[in-house]
Parts: structure tokens; sequence; C-alpha cells
């Protein structure tokens, strides 16, 4: 048993401790760059990429770190470069989202990183980053929270905030006609600041709104489904885990409650199929974008599974690596400051997300658009116009 | 009326895994005088289990066998695959401590957890799975009580629990092991000199409490759905607080502990609010604790004075 222990954590310590070899290898290729200045220079950084890879939303971080290595392998193939990458494993979690920026910041080959997917974690990974080195840039392919890239000099985001997205869910309740709205937060920092901003543009409409709110370790929602009142129109669910939402539908229609459900972009999975229910999401579905189809076909050749958090992913990668080729074209050797400078002038007119990529002052995505999908009878969504 | 009804099936359906997990802890708790804190995660392996037996015979909506021998087989893999956990926990993170101080087996049941969760992580990642039992057992059908109808699997939940929790009380009551059972749970010692092999009764023991632990992992896949590898930390709290309320060491104390927790988060929900489920829960442990440490069945230790 303890052999087997020993084998188990070691398994463990490998998938979360940070690969230093590629970054070694990269350290020691800039280092001889530096010294044969005559020569061709060779365009090559490591970037990190930081995401909940196991722990209770692996299903977001799996998916995000597929299409950064889709991004890396077909960026590499692309344009004859062999960037590498170094991947970090959070777990979800905010002491070992700043543990992983510590390393991250001591790797000095590393000029910047894609995530973390949280805002929690964002905060936690960001203080370190600001107090070590605000040059390194970091880019959150799925953090929502309104003003967190204010308060980080290298923080930017590849999807729109909370504050699109509150307010584009109240919109469309009301526009259905919504009188009354069972809202249920999953108490994390996530799900309560979307489920306030959601209710204080319902309310201001004059929408009823019921309020309740219970863990994401809980799987048992029946009593809770109980006080749903009758006059119930929505039932808007702002979680993190679309599997604990199916729950809630499935015992919704055990107890013949009809209201519908609406779920936000965490409910955007293939673990919530719901007919007839309402997802946002900050992402389109790419494979109805004409110009993102081939770009999914060829990620789905090599991996099995999608999320909507997977494009935005693949864009901060892209805006990263974009960055760094255009450092190299200017004749500098691609360093954390200058690499930052070039994310910020990021003006990409297309991206896979269907829509153009630049930032605000602070970091945010400056032209953010949320989504509104239904969910169909066979588990499609179609994009609400 | 039909809420409070609704709310009273609720708690039952609830109240019943947290009394055959309960059952567990409190057996273990009887024979060894310590918490078994890796039970949560022998319910979480039961619950694989039965997941794993219910993909083999082709998933919910193509089953390769009637439902009734589908649900059969899962009940059946997740009781040994349990059990068999619960003994090796016995074997190798127990009982060599048994002479140690009470604390390092406490200890070693927490390290316990940790391995075995980590060791789900490994086995099935970290992805949540699905029993879709609506598929199997559609949401209409069930019986109607007045005004709300009950899902079939709420029935076969709570019937289940019923039927176990009273072959638990005859078996300990009537059989040769089940007596022995209690004679080691009554003075250890003294069973030992009138000839009963305690290593076997312990190993008994952990090996009927986790086929308990293991059922219960497969009701609640089957009534709420969702499995994943952290699934026993919060289950295991619960059922431990629902032995400490019916009184650990009791296995009558454990079935009743386990329906009240199961009603006060129930009713709490319904009158109270969501948001206070837990701390009237855990709430209850500690006024338990501090008030009437033995439960509502325990029997209170005795001091020579």
């Amino acid at each position: 048993m303890l052999l087997a222990f020993a084998l188990v954590a070691a398994a463990c310590g490998d998938g979360d401790a940070v690969d230093t070899t590629a970054a070694g290898d990269t350290a020691t290729t800039a280092a001889e760059t530096d010294t044969t200045a005559a020569e061709p220079m060779a365009c090559e950084a490591t970037v990190g990429f930081m995401g909940p890879i196991t722990g209770p939303v692996a299903f977001i971080g799996e998916v995000q770190l597929n299409w950064f290595n889709y991004a890396l392998d077909t960026w590499n193939e692309e344009m004859g470069y062999d960037f590498q990458m170094v991947e970090g494993d959070n777990q979800f979690d905010t002491a070992q989202s700043a543990t992983l920026a510590q390393q991250f910041l001591d790797n000095s080959a590393m000029v910047a990183a894609v995530g973390p997917a949280g805002s929690d974690q964002v905060e936690a990974a960001g203080a370190v980053y600001e107090s070590g080195d605000p040059n390194f840039t970091f880019i959150s392919p799925s953090s929502t929270r309104v003003g967190i890239t204010a308060l980080f000099t290298g923080m930017f985001r590849t999807v729109p905030t909370d504050d699109d997205q509150g307010p584009t869910t109240a919109d469309f309740l009301v526009a259905q006609g919504a009188q009354s709205v069972f809202m249920v937060d999953d108490q994390s920092s996530y799900s309560v600041g979307l489920a306030d901003t959601t209710q204080g543009s319902l309310e201001a409409a004059d929408v009823t709104v019921n309020r309740e709110s219970v863990s994401n370790d809980v799987t048992d929602f029946s009593a809770l489904v109980g006080t749903i009142p009758g006059d119930t129109d929505f039932v808007y669910l702002p979680w993190q885990v679309a599997a604990n939402g199916q729950i809630f539908a499935n015992q919704m229609a055990e107890q013949g409650k009809e209201a519908v459900i609406f779920g936000s972009d965490g409910m955007d999975s293939a673990d919530f199929t719901e007919a007839g229910s309402y997802i946002a999401a900050f992402a389109p579905d790419i494979a109805a974008l004409e110009g993102s189809q081939s770009l999914l076909e060829g990620y789905l050749e090599q991996y099995d599974d999608t999320n909507t958090f997977g494009p935005p992913t693949y864009a901060a990668a892209r805006v990263i690596f974009e960055a760094i080729d255009r450092v190299c074209q200017a004749g500098e050797v691609p360093d954390r400051a200058n690499v930052q400078a070039e994310v910020r002038n990021t003006d990409q007119a297309d991206s896979i997300l269907g829509s153009p990529i630049s930032f605000t002052e602070d970091g945010d995505l400056a032209e953010g658009q949320f989504f509104i999908f239904q969910i169909e009878e066979d588990g499609t969504k179609t994009l609400v116009p | 009326m039909e809420f409070f009804l609704q709310q009273t099936v609720n708690g039952l359906t609830l109240g019943s895994v947290y009394a055959l997990l309960a059952l567990g802890y409190s057996m273990v708790y009887g024979v060894l005088k310590f918490l078994n804190f890796a039970h949560g995660e022998v319910y979480m392996f039961g619950a694989f289990a039965g997941y794993g037996v219910l993909t083999v015979l082709g998933g919910p909506s193509a089953l390769l066998v009637p439902v009734w021998l589908a649900i059969t087989l899962m009940f059946i893999a997740s009781m040994t695959v349990a059990s068999g956990i619960g003994v090796a926990l016995e074997r190798f993170a127990y009982r060599p401590l048994r002479k140690a101080s009470r604390l390092a087996p406490l200890i070693s049941a927490i390290g316990a957890s940790f391995f075995l969760q980590a060791a789900a992580l490994l086995l099935f990642s970290a992805n949540s799975r699905s029993y879709d039992a609506p598929t199997l057992i559609p949401i209409a059908s069930g019986i109607s009580i007045g005004p709300i109808n009950v899902w079939a699997v709420r029935i076969l939940v709570i019937v289940t629990a019923v039927v176990l929790m009273i072959l638990l009380t005859w078996w300990v009551q009537r059989s040769r092991v089940g007596k022995a059972v209690r004679a080691v749970s009554f003075d250890t010692e003294a069973a030992a000199m009138m000839g009963v092999d305690v290593d076997r009764v312990i190993v008994v023991t952990f090996l009927i409490g986790s086929a308990l632990a293991g059922v219960g992992g497969v009701m609640v896949g089957l009534v709420f759905g969702r499995i994943f590898h952290l699934m026993g930390f919060i289950a295991g709290l619960k059922a431990f607080t629902a032995a400490v309320v019916g009184g650990i060491g009791s296995i009558p104390g454990a079935m009743l502990g386990g329906l009240l927790i199961g009603f006060a988060e129930s009713y709490t929900t319904a009158y109270i609010s969501s948001t206070f489920q837990n701390l009237i829960v855990f709430g209850l442990l500690i006024l338990f604790l501090l008030i009437r440490p033995s439960g509502f069945l325990g029997r209170p230790e005795l001091v020579k004075v």
C-alpha cells in the first residue's frame, strides 16, 4: 500500500509540477542567441499555461489545456518556430495559483502565460505577478469578474465581463416576458457576483427575483426545487458545475416545476442538456463560424472534447504568440516588457471567436459580447438572435 | 400540505443515504472506538463501481439487460468493491496501529481518505459522471401520495435502505457473528477471553459497514445523478454528524440520526433558506457534542469512581 501510495503521490506530483525541462532548454538557447548576435536571430520563447487541469472544474482546465496545446502546435508548424510551453495545474485553488505564479516568475525564459481560468485564481496569481514583475503578461481565457484587470498591470482577457453578461441575461429574460425569476448562486465569488449583477438589472426592470444560495458540493437540490414559487417564469443558475444544473433540471421535472432554466456561461457544457433551457456563453458556437470551422475540425482530429472555454484559450495563446512574433520581427529578443507592450498593441481584425480582438487600457476585451443559446431536444445548441 | 409532503419525501431520501453511511461510522466506532474518516471515500468508490457496471452493460440509454438486473448488478459490484476497500483499509492502515495511541489510527484514517481521493482522481479523472437515472427509470414513474408523485427511484432508495437496516438489525441481534460483534463492542478483552476471534469480528465489521456505504454510493448516483472523486468528503462529514446525533456506536441511533439529518437539511431549505443548510446540520453536531455527546440512543460512557 505504501508503495502504491508513493507511486500515486509521484504521479500526482508530476501532473501538478511545473515542467522546467522545456524552460531550461529555452533559457540556454536564448543565452546562446545573445552571444551569436551576428547570425540571424531565432524567435524563441516559453509561454506558460495555468488552469484547473484537475480538481472540481477539471472539465474547464482539460479543454483549455488542449486548446492551448493545439494553438502552440499549429503556430509552431505554421511559422516554423519552436515556442515552448510550461503547464501548471492550479486545481482551481487560489493558494496553488499563487505558488504556480511564483514558479512562472522564477522561470526567466517565460515571457507570458495564459490563465488562470477563474477570477479568484486570477486575483491570487495576479498579486504575485504584480509584486514580482509587473511586466509579466497573463491573459485569462475565462475570468469575467468586473474590474479585475484594473488591479494588475499585466492582465488581459479574451472574454467579456459580468458587466456584459448580467445585463445581457436580464435584457433577454425581460424580453421573454419574465415577471418572476428564481435565482440560485453556488456560493462561489463568480456566481455570487454574477447573480448580484443580474439581480440588480432584473429588479431595475421590475422583475420579481427570489434569491437562494447553495454550495456547489451539493448534489441534492430536491428541497430547494420544492421552494420554487408556482408563478416563476425562469430559474437562473449562474453556476460553474454544469452537471449540477442537469440534476436541478431533473429534480424540477420530478416535482412538476415548469419554469425554464437559464444557465450562465459556466453551465455551457455537454453535462447540461435540458431541452428548452437557455445558456449564456462568452463565445459563439465556433462550429457555426465559417472562418473557424477548419480550426475546430483540426482540433477535433487530435482531441475528443471541447466546450466554450476552449476557443478563448486559443485566442489568448494566439495573442501572445503574435506579440512575440512582432517583437522578433522588430529585431528584438522577446522579453517580458516588450512582449507586454506588443500584447497591448494587439489589433486582430478577426479571431477564432468571430470577432476582433483588441484591449482597453485596463486589458479588457474592447468589443466584448455575450451570446445566448437555446438547447434543443437532441442536446445541440441554437444561437438565439 | 403538498409542500410539506414533498419536503418530507426529499428528507427521507437523503436521510436514507446518510443512515446507511452513518451505520459504517457507528459500527466501526462501536468495535474499535475510533472514527474511520476514510468511510466517505469508500462510499465514493462504491458509486464509481456501480457506474462502471452501468457502463459495461451499455449505459443507461442502451442497456443490454433489464433495468432491474442492471441495478441489482450495480449494487452487488458496489458492495463488493466497497467492502474490499474497507477490509484493505482495516488490514493495512488501521490494524498495525491498533495498539498505538488513539490519535494514530485517526491520523491514518485521514491519510487514507486523501489517498483514496487521489487514487480516484487518477483512476477516474476529475470529471463528474452521471448515472442518468431518468433514462433508466422515467421520472413520471412512481406512485402518487396525495397530491405529489414520488419517483420510483426514490422509492427504491428508501425501501432498499429500510430493508438493509432491518437485515442488519436482525443480523446483529440474532446471528452468531452479529452477537460476536456486540460482544467485542461491549468489551473487547472479555470477548477475546471467551473465545471470540476479535480480528475476524473487526474485519467483518469493516466488510459490512463498507458494503452499506457502497450501496449508499449507488443510491446517490441513482437518485441525484452526479458522482465525482470528492463526493465522499461532505457526505462523510454529514454521516458522521448523523452518527453523533443518533448516538455513535448505536446501530438504531445511526439510522435515526441519518433520517434526522436528512429531514433537517430538507426542512431548513424549505422553511428557512438553503444558505443555512450546512449551518444547521453542523450546528447540530456542535450542539450534541456539547450537550449530549452520547446522542439520542448512544450509551453514556461509564466511569469507575
